[in-house]
């Protein structure tokens, strides 16, 4: 079932308009998306929702990424958080914490490997787990 | 000594030998006057002597009269007797009165007597006579009455005689203390004579030394200040010659008169070459960007009668050829009746720092870029990432709905990207001249290059600005100081801090024109006092590594070169206490035409 089933991405991003073309990349690619403008909305909807993976953008309004990666591990330490940035020199604490970064420059095929990656390593581990 | 103790001084010597000679004068006729006095007491006593011989004369005239009458019986012969008769009287008399009045005479009693007695005898014989000449001539006759009457005649002339002796007497007691007086007045005379010669020669002498005295005092005096003008000129001259910067110094027509060694340095020309060549000449100066000559500053000195500076870019061309950026003032040299005397020239090679600030300019300005980079890269890759997501749906895309809605979002992030590039190029592209700038889209363009920031930060920015306000200006130079301004802010700030700008045109003041004052607030810390007297210093710092200390330098440049101004102040707003930076700029730009090092392409 799980396997067949579409994953669910949380996607949490300030910029309004790249979000939502973000989510229509995602889309075509067969997953379903949720989407936040801030870290706290962002928070809520993981907190509420089966997500399976989370697509973070660093530099936010109010919450950056990395407290929102911080909240999300002490909640769900097993979903992967793949760190989306347009800034090179990030913090190396906040890099070790995250699974995978990539830059926004790279473009979305990088985007979409390391998407697939990330949530082929969950199913992995939670396939694991099943199976055990 | 002054004049005036001169004058008193000459004054007493005329005045005392004047009054000393006087006084002697005035002593002389005295003396004359006591000796005139005795010679007529011997004038007297002669006439008295003559009276009394005229007298004894009259009465031996009585006398031969009666004898010769008694000889001959003639009675014309009587004729002298009784001529005689009245005189004697009178001269008795008068004799009587003259020694009455003679008072001073120690002898009148003894005269006074004996002419008394003189005349009681004559009377005596005068009785006896007339009675004879009556009586009938054998009485005459009898020689016993002759005999009496020659006794008697002998005892009147015993009197007189004693008469004549005594006055002889008095007139050799008055001839010898007359002449006795006339010696102790000579002597006297010369003593008062020589007293005075030498009362008024040592006087005289004493005042003389006393004018010498002062004279030699004047004469050292000038000598000495002789000495002191002559060594405060070579103090005066040493220390123009070994002054650090150059000094040219020139008579009122402009002639070269004076040049320290840096001068001659600086000009090629030495001080014996140089000296009296017109000022041009020597100093010849242009402007670094037009090449025109400039004006001579010993003109417009002289035009303007005050201290004048040198316009900015002032090259120097010396007598080699060799081209040096100077700094310079020149101000008239006044004489003490406030007329020009001259003009000097004061200016130094300033080449070197000229190349220094340069540099460090150049330096601010990449650093305002470095400080920008990350979040230029993080509001440019933000459009081009959503670009190349919409690049790949389109791809995939066959709905032509969608494609169109796809291409539409595509073209707004590439405007929003080349928004920002624009934005960043015109840190850097500057017009050749001012140009109308608004300060609102300028504050709002460096706001959104620093968005990203603020954000990071979490910085709440106040815009207190909505109406356009329009300066002139070099919108590339503004722009660096507006960023280097509200950069401080949110360093300031802090996470989660407030910053306010706010924008507002201000109409002309005393001493400021019409223009717009740009104030930006922060919630920080606010500015120590030790902190504030070194804001606009080169390479003072408040971040440590992380800054260049540079930025309010450059930026106080910029202001100034607008002709506007830059202040910083804690904020007494309740608000945000942190500081409070006003930017003041005039409407109308007094910033000349830039120059070419300024531009960077």
């Amino acid at each position: 079932m799980r396997v067949t089933a579409s994953p669910l991405i949380l996607c949490i991003d300030d910029e309004a308009l790249g979000l939502k073309i973000r989510k229509a990349v995602l889309e075509k690619e067969g997953y379903r998306v949720l989407t936040a403008l801030d870290g706290s909305s962002g928070l809520n909807l993981f907190k509420d929702e089966p997500v399976e993976g989370v697509i973070l953008d660093y530099y936010m309004p109010g919450m950056d990424g990395g407290q929102v990666a911080v909240a999300m591990r002490q909640q769900r330490p097993d979903v992967p958080i793949l760190l989306l940035s347009a800034y090179v020199n990030l913090p190396a604490e906040v890099v070790r914490m995250v699974d995978f970064t990539v830059l926004k420059g790279e473009g979305p095929n990088e985007l979409l490997i390391k998407v697939r990656r990330m949530l082929n390593e969950r199913q992995r581990e939670t396939g694991d787990e099943g199976f055990s | 000594m002054n004049l005036r103790d001169f004058n008193r001084v000459l004054r007493e010597t005329l005045l005392l030998p004047v009054l000393l000679l006087l006084a002697l004068a005035i002593f002389a006729a005295w003396q004359i006057r006591e000796s005139s006095t005795a010679l007529e007491a011997i004038d007297r006593s002669d006439a008295l002597t003559a009276e009394i011989n005229e007298l004894q004369r009259l009465i031996v005239d009585q006398e031969t009269g009666i004898r010769g009458q008694q000889l001959t019986g003639d009675p014309s012969m009587l004729a002298p007797f009784q001529a005689a008769a009245a005189p004697v009287n009178k001269h008795f008399n008068h004799l009587h009165q003259a020694l009455l009045t003679r008072s001073d005479e120690s002898e009148q009693p003894a005269e006074l007597q004996e002419l008394a007695a003189a005349r009681d005898r004559y009377q005596l014989w005068l009785g006896f006579a007339t009675g004879v000449l009556n009586k009938d001539p054998a009485v005459v006759n009898d020689p016993r009455m002759n005999q009496h009457g020659k006794e008697l005649m002998d005892n009147v002339r015993a009197s007189i005689d004693d008469l004549l002796k005594t006055e002889t007497k008095v007139r050799k007691t008055r001839s010898a203390s007359a002449l006795a007086l006339e010696r102790r007045e000579f002597v006297t005379l010369i003593v008062a004579a020589v007293m005075v010669g030498l009362m008024v020669g040592l006087f005289t002498i004493s005042r003389l030394r006393k004018v010498s005295r002062a004279y030699d005092e004047a004469l050292e005096e000038v000598k000495q200040q002789a000495e002191e003008i002559s060594e405060r000129r070579e103090w005066f001259e040493t220390t123009l010659a070994s002054i650090g910067d150059a000094v040219i110094a020139c008579d009122g027509e402009g002639n070269v008169q004076f040049m320290n060694a840096i001068a001659e340095q600086l000009t090629g020309w030495p001080l014996r070459d140089a000296l009296g060549h017109e000022l041009a000449e020597i100093f010849r100066i242009i402007n670094e960007e037009s090449r025109q000559t400039v004006e001579n500053p010993v003109e417009k000195v002289r035009r303007e009668q005050t201290v004048v500076g040198l316009a900015n870019h002032t090259v120097l061309i010396s007598r080699s050829g060799a081209e040096f950026v100077i700094d310079d003032s020149a101000a008239p040299i006044r004489g003490e009746d406030g007329e020009m005397r001259g003009v000097v020239l004061v200016f130094r090679d300033v080449t070197e720092s000229r190349r220094t600030e340069a540099a460090l300019i150049a330096t601010e300005k990449l650093a305002v870029a470095g400080r920008l980079a990350a979040s230029i890269a993080h509001e440019i890759h933000n459009p081009l990432d959503a670009i190349a997501n919409l690049l790949f749906l389109l791809e995939r895309e066959t709905e032509r709905s969608k494609r169109g809605e796809y291409l539409e979002m595509a073209q707004q992030e590439l405007n929003r990207t080349m928004q920002i590039t624009r934005t960043l190029l015109s840190l850097y592209r500057e017009p050749k001249a001012p140009v109308p700038v608004d300060v609102k889209d300028l504050a709002d363009g460096v706001l959104l290059l620093l968005e990203r920031r603020l954000m990071q930060q979490g910085i709440d920015v106040e815009k207190l600005f909505t109406e356009p306000a329009v300066v002139e200006g070099y919108p590339a130079e503004l722009r660096q100081v507006f960023t280097n301004v509200v950069l401080n802010a949110i360093d300031a700030a802090g996470k989660g801090g407030r910053v306010r700008i706010r924008v507002l045109p201000v109409a002309a003041q005393e001493l400021r024109s019409a223009g717009v004052v740009i104030e930006v607030w922060d919630s920080g810390p606010g500015i120590s006092e030790g902190a504030r007297a070194k804001l606009f210093q080169p390479f003072f710092t408040t971040k440590g590594e992380h800054g260049t200390g540079l930025g309010l330098w450059v930026s106080n440049g910029i202001m100034q070169k607008h002709g506007g101004y830059i202040r910083i102040t804690n904020s007494s707003d309740g608000d945000l206490r942190g500081a409070c930076v006003s930017l003041y700029l005039p409407a109308r730009s007094v910033a000349l035409p830039s120059t070419p090092s300024q531009n960077v392409a």
